[in-house]
């Protein structure tokens, strides 16, 4: 099953809107090139977005997977009218806040210290370190914001959040951001 | 600093092995396509999809990554492979569950029917599940289980981890960091420990006084909890005395009290052991023996273990993370070095829970979205998907909603009469 289907960096919806009310469709329908269409082309935003907000490989798998199999469970039920990208983003966001409120919890519990994450230890290095130090419902809003580029209102929608809410904590986020790549070569 | 800068940054940080995780997550997700059960349509166009699914099964098992599927589907259940069923129109071997979701606790009936009980933050089941405790903030409250609330006090504290003893007359639980006790029906709150946090260790993250307290099993009213020091400890809860202590597991995370009383499980991520009690032919004279350890495969990670109600067995829900992916299990450790494993899925299971018989487990599966009901001895294993859905009214976001017990174990009668009170 091709699942190479890369998606355009910057665009908010992995697909034109047409085709993807038609996969939509034929994936309704049971057509597995259409499901496996659909996948590659939000797979890459779903699990990068979780990863950016969990900062963990296997965290960030297991949430994207599960926000598909959602998908897959609610595909009968799917407006196709209604474009899918937020409907899975605002999934994806919402469990990876919940993953990174208990972590946050059970790291306590068990008198741990947090795992550093599996990842490449020069690449990126800077923004990740950075994106740590925030609470996670302050990188969800980042991710949200400028990672798959939903307007405050949208966000908060999503979040059910006040948008004034939203804009404080993006914010903060980016001050914070600010302040730690400030300097740092690839800043 | 500059939007569109971060926005380079967020989208060139590098996904470790996201290749591959692609690739697995493919595997459980056309799994799940496979699986699931279309919208009805004419005859005509149904067999016409009938044909699709087998054709697309089957390329799925011919392709690389329907082996993975293949596999997962031959692993799912040691004794059998059943399908799972779109939504929990019984609950296998029967009883009733409590089900904490993110919009408050849940009843479910045998038949599968439930009932949201309000907004509370945690709850538990009466010893013979005819109340419910349940907790909001500063709020203990007993509740009918269809959520009409019998009474509420509010504590100086935020309170936590109630506990309904098997007799049905006290309710433990934690107000901060004091333990108390109150009668079933609301009256009689009084202090059984207070500060159980100090002496905790200075160089300790969090106390070891957060463990949750486990009544005895056997209806006496003795209160097993572990304090600051690291201490467990079994008090009286009429009298306040200590019957028994011994030291806790290092990090303790949760324990359970069960097999009859006999035996009392301690848990970290790390460890599991179980810690007999002796009791010298009266409830007040009890004895903490050497705590023995259950074997556990290098790389394990235990997620949740609960005893079996009247056997000596420990049901474990083991979580393997490795680079080739996270693979897990449910595992039953017998009364000697022996253990059983039961279950091996992709991904991560949660909870374990016992029936109240001791027959059968449940085990979440919050990646598949589906529970998981697996019988000890012969007879098919039993999966139920579409758990979230159930349990998200309006099919708002929801965490995976947590088992907080299955009704009902208890097997004493209850003692002592208090009028229409709650006793259990």
């Amino acid at each position: 099953m091709a699942v190479d289907g890369e998606v355009e960096a910057g665009s908010r919806e992995g697909l034109p809107a047409r085709r993807e009310r038609q996969l939509l469709r034929e994936a309704q329908r049971g057509s597995r090139p259409a499901l496996a269409e659909i996948y590659g082309a939000h797979w890459p935003r779903a699990h990068r977005a979780a990863y950016l907000v969990v900062h963990d490989a296997a965290a960030a798998e297991d949430i994207a997977q599960d926000a598909f199999l959602a998908a897959v469970a609610a595909l009968d039920r799917f407006d196709r009218r209604r474009p899918f990208a937020p409907w899975l983003h605002r999934i994806v966001v919402n469990r990876a806040i919940d993953w990174s409120r208990r972590e946050s919890l059970r790291r306590d519990l068990v008198e741990s210290e947090p795992q550093a994450p599996a990842r490449d230890p020069e690449i990126g290095e800077d923004v990740m370190k950075a994106l740590a130090q925030l609470p996670a419902e302050q990188r969800a809003v980042v991710v949200l914001r400028h990672l798959l580029e939903y307007t405050p209102h949208e966000i908060a929608r999503m979040l059910e959040l006040p948008r004034g809410t939203v804009n404080s904590r993006l914010r903060r986020a980016l001050d914070r951001l600010g302040e730690v790549l400030e300097g740092s070569p690839s800043a | 600093m500059n939007e569109e800068r971060l926005r380079e940054l967020l989208r060139e940080a590098p996904l470790p092995a996201a290749a591959a995780a692609e690739r697995r997550s493919l595997a459980v997700v056309a799994g799940a396509f496979a699986q699931r059960q279309p919208r009805k349509r004419p005859a005509l166009p149904r067999l016409a999809t009938a044909l699709a699914a087998a054709t697309l099964l089957a390329a799925l098992l011919l392709s690389p990554a329907g082996a993975a599927v293949r596999h997962w589907v031959g692993d799912t259940f040691t004794a059998s492979t059943p399908r799972p069923e779109p939504a929990l129109a019984k609950i296998p071997g029967g009883g009733r569950l409590l089900v904490q979701s993110s919009f408050g606790p849940w009843v479910v009936q045998p038949d599968g029917s439930r009932r949201l009980l309000g907004d509370y933050e945690e709850a538990t089941w009466s010893p013979h599940g005819l109340f419910v405790a349940a907790v909001k903030g500063r709020t203990l409250s007993a509740l009918e289980p269809d959520g009409t609330p019998r009474w509420s006090i509010t504590a100086g504290a935020r309170i936590g981890v109630p506990r309904w003893s098997l007799s049905g007359e006290r309710i433990a639980y934690r107000a901060g960091f004091d333990l108390h006790v109150i009668a079933g029906d609301g009256t009689e709150d009084r202090l059984l420990a207070g500060s159980t946090a100090a002496r905790t260790r200075p160089d300790a993250r969090i106390s070891p006084a957060y463990v949750a307290p486990d009544w005895s099993p056997t209806g006496a009213n003795a209160l097993a909890y572990v304090n600051g020091a690291g201490r467990l400890r079994i008090v009286g809860s009429e009298s306040g005395s200590l019957l028994a202590a011994a030291p806790a597991m290092h990090r303790i995370t949760w324990m359970d009290w069960g097999a009859g009383g006999r035996r009392i499980l301690e848990a970290s991520p790390e460890a599991l052991r179980v810690r007999p009690v002796w009791s010298a032919g009266h409830p007040s004279r009890l004895a903490l023996r050497k705590a023995q350890p259950l074997p556990l495969s290098a790389g394990a990670t235990v997620v949740d273990a609960a005893l079996a109600p009247n056997r000596p067995l420990v049901a474990a829900s083991i979580t393997y993370w490795k680079r080739s992916g996270t693979r897990s299990t449910v595992v039953v450790f017998g009364p000697g070095k022996g253990s059983r494993v039961l279950l091996t899925v992709p991904g991560s299971l949660g909870q374990v829970e016992w029936s109240p018989d001791g027959r059968r487990l449940l085990a979440a599966w919050p990646g598949a979205n589906q529970w998981l009901f697996l019988p000890l001895g012969r007879g098919k294993g039993r999966a139920v998907a579409n758990i979230l859905r159930a349990f998200s009214p309006g099919g708002r976001p929801a965490s995976f909603p947590r088992l907080a017990g299955w009704c009902c174990a208890a097997t004493v009668a209850r003692r002592g009469a208090r009028g229409a009170a709650p006793q259990g």
